[in-house]
């Protein structure tokens, strides 16, 4: 029997498809295995303790990120790239086609951004007029199949193969062909003209180093390389929350983020960059601007859940998290999936809190997305402070399917009560199942296990002519 | 995890929070809990008001029941006993969870000070009462399911430990040990869906071995996998691990049954 | 807009103002994410050699070797930074292959490998560093299939701390660790996505 669904989430993962469960469950599982296996084969000892120490250092960015930001601010000005302010998404969207106008710009192409699927910049700019390419190869079959990513770090990890080449066949990429080796060759021959045809390239950043303004482009691809290399202008944009205090702490965080994310030592490409090309170099952008976006950020940094600014995005908990696994990440209704999407996404939609209250719910607690978390944010602890705040602010979508406790609460602190409540609870073992149903909870919880025997007070009473016998 | 630093206990008299589930359900649990204790020289009381510890709701969101529940619970255990449970996640919610909710409360003291004599029962008997062996013989291939609110605790290691010094138990490695049985409270039931996967894939990798006993330290997780296993006929005996130290000083003679 | 910025940073310290304390930044020893799990290599570029075969990398010692490897992989049109262009026309192993000393874009199918030089090397993670001062072309450097790399022995870099702390003031250093890469396509491994498909380091001994 199918249990009932009373939760989104749950519902979502019911009624995957199971061919993309078990795609989404292989993938995460098996970069999950790559992780353990890298860190602890490299760190033996040290492992946590690099965790730990990423983390703080992260936290300490956090709690002196005025200081901080304004550093990053002069460095990169001093290094000759202009720097913007953006409240709001919807702000950098504005100051980016603002920049691209200026310039006559008709086509950009972007490597992959978590902070502009945020801002949603890809369709502002397509209304004005700008061509747009995302060129991470799964952000761009994201992007031709009009869908979003599942994933921060694998952005199709819930497409097959069978999927992509259909995709490709009909954008006329060639006949269909479902090996990946000739999925990528063709991508590679069609982005390939879209960079050399771009008046502009589009990225975001890991990291951004206040000491030098230097901020760190990492990808497998070497898109992000191609869109410094083909076109002229370079736009930046960069939640506030990227900055680490200097540019030797970043030897943590490379470490940390491949490991974390793939499995590998250091991802192929890291690119630092904090100004346009120098002098003499023919290729690349003769002008570098640097948009920094709050976009809710100060609200969470003012929170109970700031900690969660810390992430580096690299995708270890969403891979190692039992309910991603079992859900996929459009379960979550939100940029960021998993149990960073649950903590960071009801936070970042400010006002709308309610409306993704329910997200802090999918979470068995297990503790398994703090354990991987390259800068050791305590997501269980923070999901719980969501869940507090969900009850707290009355969201209804958040309580769908748990179990009032104001009855537990009071029966639990008044002794009498509970032991009574012992004695009759053997009604449970005559009671028909049928008549169990009646209780949303008790039928959630008999549509999948059998309860054992009721044997309610048994232990007080063995323990009384325990003591009675040692006396 | 956030926990306090604890203090090796100067006293073997102990408190035992007995937890909710052993009161309703798995009275063996508990009571094999007291025999081991006093096997190991603790005086054990049993303070009669105890009801749960408050985790319920806690993780249900209601922080503001939980809290009404672990004032009961400071009420109940006073003093400067350890306080010992055969629960990883109930012994969480006292040295944890409960710290979490007390963050702005005036009472945040009481609650540190219950914290940091909660112990979850294996990891005090290895590291407050330094057991490292227990005596006699249990022949069984056991599946040990390391419950997740012992993750970044003592508990784990513990119970491996005592649970490998018996004579006879081989502890079998099984596929994704890591992983969560898919229980976690109201989530068992808000998301039946879910909760069900995770349980059958834990019982599949489980049964991979077919061991004699699946073990672990806490019954929530039990309860919810006996129950997956009960309703799809198969059989598996499920022991605490308290019950299987037990059986084993039973089979030494060190203690009657 | 200047109102953005003042708004931020007001919000920033508001955000800050009721924190009790705040997080020190931690002191951490210089050697503590330094990867030293591998075996011993009697020196630096041994070990570079070692972990970039290990990311598929391609390390190679000597310009002569670096012409068998083009000519017996067939390549025989490149890109040549033209600081080094005479050096390796130089080299009898070289007759037969066609070097252009300007990466034109206009015809970037035609050149099937680039040679430009490398800023140095990372041995702890058999990294390439290019650096934008020192490479004579960006797209030289990424768009051909084969991009090999000529680093001097003097810039093979120990580890990761060290090459952070000689970055010098250059406004754009990339490290390229093995060759372009992808797993998107249900985490089966391909290379050369946008970037080389082979990626060289010769070191010019």
């Amino acid at each position: 029997m199918t249990p009932k669904s009373f939760q989104q989430i749950d519902k979502f993962a019911r009624d995957l498809p199971k061919e993309v469960r078990a795609t989404v469950y292989d993938g995460s599982k098996s970069t999950s295995e790559k992780r353990y296996d890298s860190i602890w084969r490299d760190y033996p000892e040290t492992a946590d303790v690099l965790r730990e120490t990423a983390g703080k250092v992260k936290q300490h960015t956090l709690e002196h990120l005025d200081q901080y930001l304004e550093q990053a601010e002069k460095s990169l000005t001093a290094a000759g790239a202009k720097v913007h302010f953006a409240s709001t998404g919807d702000r950098a969207n504005e100051i980016a086609l603002k920049l691209m106008q200026e310039r006559g710009v008709k086509k950009m192409v972007k490597s992959k951004s978590m902070v502009t699927e945020e801002t949603h910049l890809v369709p502002y700019l397509e209304k004005a007029g700008i061509e747009c390419v995302e060129t991470d190869l799964g952000e761009f079959i994201v992007q031709i199949d009009h869908d979003h990513p599942s994933h921060i770090v694998k952005p199709i990890m819930h497409k097959n193969r069978r999927q992509i080449a259909k995709s490709f066949e009909r954008e006329g990429l060639g006949d269909y062909n479902d090996d990946p080796e000739t999925i990528t060759r063709r991508a590679r021959v069609h982005l390939r003209k879209k960079y050399f045809e771009a008046d502009c390239g589009v990225t975001g950043a890991n990291f951004v180093s206040a000491e030098s303004g230097r901020m760190v482009l990492i990808t497998n691809e070497g898109n992000a390389r191609f869109c410094m290399a083909a076109t002229k202008l370079h736009i930046a944009i960069i939640g506030i929350e990227k900055l680490v205090p200097r540019d030797q702490d970043l030897s943590l965080f490379l470490n940390l983020i491949g490991r974390s994310g793939t499995g590998q030592q250091l991802t192929v490409y890291q690119q630092f960059i904090n100004g346009p090309k120098t002098p003499g170099q023919p290729d690349g952008p003769e002008e570098m601007h640097v948009i920094f976006v709050d976009n809710k950020r100060t609200e969470v940094l003012a929170s109970e859940c700031k900690e969660i600014l810390r992430c580096i995005r690299c995708g270890a908990c969403l891979n190692v998290c039992p309910i991603y696994r079992q859900a996929s990440g459009h379960a979550y209704r939100s940029v960021y999936p998993g149990p960073v999407g649950a903590v960071l996404s009801p936070l970042l939609a400010g006002d709308k809190f309610p409306e993704l209250a329910d997200l802090p719910k999918a979470s068995s607690l297990c503790g398994a997305c703090n354990e991987v978390c390259p800068v050791n944010i305590p997501i269980p602890d923070l999901l719980l402070c969501l869940r507090d705040k969900g009850k707290r602010e009355g969201a209804k979508n958040a309580s769908a399917g748990t179990p009032p406790m104001g009855m537990y609460a009071m029966m639990a602190s008044q002794p009498s009560a509970w032991k009574a409540a012992m004695r009759l609870g053997y009604a449970v073992n005559i009671t028909p199942q049928a008549m169990m149903n009646v209780v949303p909870a008790a039928q959630a919880w008999t549509s999948v296990r059998q309860l054992p025997k009721w044997r309610g007070g048994k232990f007080r009473d063995w323990m009384g002519e325990h003591d009675k016998d040692a006396k | 995890m956030n926990t306090l630093d604890r203090q090796v206990p100067a006293s073997k008299s102990i408190q035992l929070m007995a937890t909710c589930l052993c009161d309703a359900f798995f009275d063996d649990v508990a009571k094999a809990t007291v025999q081991v204790l006093e096997w190991a020289g603790c005086n054990v009381e049993f303070p009669e008001g105890q009801t749960c510890c408050g985790q319920p709701a806690f993780n249900a969101g209601d922080w503001k029941a939980s809290r009404q529940v672990v004032r009961h619970v400071m009420d109940v255990f006073q003093g400067e006993k350890p306080v010992v449970v055969p629960s990883g996640s109930c012994a969480a919610m006292g040295f944890h969870g409960a710290l979490l909710e007390f963050e702005k409360e005036p009472d945040l003291p009481q609650v540190k000070q219950l914290a940091s004599r909660t112990w979850e029962l294996t990891d005090y008997l290895v590291n407050g009462l330094g057991i490292e062996k227990i005596p006699g013989k249990v022949s069984a291939r056991v599946s040990f399911h390391r419950s997740c609110h012992s993750r970044g605790t003592c508990t784990g290691p513990s119970a491996v430990k005592l649970l490998s010094s018996i004579e006879g138990i081989e502890l079998l490695p099984f596929g994704e040990q890591e992983q969560c049985c898919g229980f976690g409270g109201a989530f068992s039931v808000s998301f039946p869906n879910i909760s069900k996967k995770m349980g059958e894939l834990k019982i599949e990798h489980v049964l991979a071995d077919n061991p004699d006993i699946l073990a672990s330290v806490d019954m929530g997780c039990l309860l919810h996998l006996g129950g997956i296993i009960d309703k799809s006929g198969r059989e598996i005996p499920r022991k605490h691990v308290a019950q299987i130290i037990r059986d084993a000083l039973v089979e030494a003679g060190e203690i009657k049954e | 807009m200047s109102d953005d910025r003042s708004e931020i940073f007001s919000r920033i310290k508001g955000a800050l103002e009721p924190l009790p304390e705040r997080t020190p930044l931690p002191d951490y020893a210089r050697d503590l994410p330094l990867c030293t799990v591998h075996p011993d290599f009697p020196n630096a570029w041994e070990l570079f050699a070692h972990k970039s075969k290990q990311v598929n990398g391609t390390p190679l010692k000597g310009l002569a070797e670096l012409a068998k490897w083009l000519i017996a992989d067939g390549q025989t049109h490149g890109y040549c930074d033209p600081a080094l262009v005479d050096k390796v026309r130089a080299l009898p192993e070289f007759n037969g292959i066609t070097l252009e000393t300007e990466f034109d874009r206009t015809r970037f199918d035609d050149f099937t490998f680039g040679i430009t030089k490398a800023a140095g090397v990372i041995a702890e993670t058999g990294t390439l560093i290019l650096k934008d001062q020192s490479t004579s072309s960006r797209l030289g450097a990424l768009a051909p299939w084969v991009h090999a790399a000529i680093v001097d022995e003097a810039d093979v870099y120990p580890d990761v701390r060290t090459a952070i702390e000689n970055f010098g003031d250059d406004p754009s250093i990339i490290w390229a660790t093995g060759p372009s890469k992808t797993a998107d396509v249900e985490g089966i491994l391909i290379e050369g996505v946008h970037g080389p498909g082979i990626q060289i380091v010769c070191l010019d001994a």
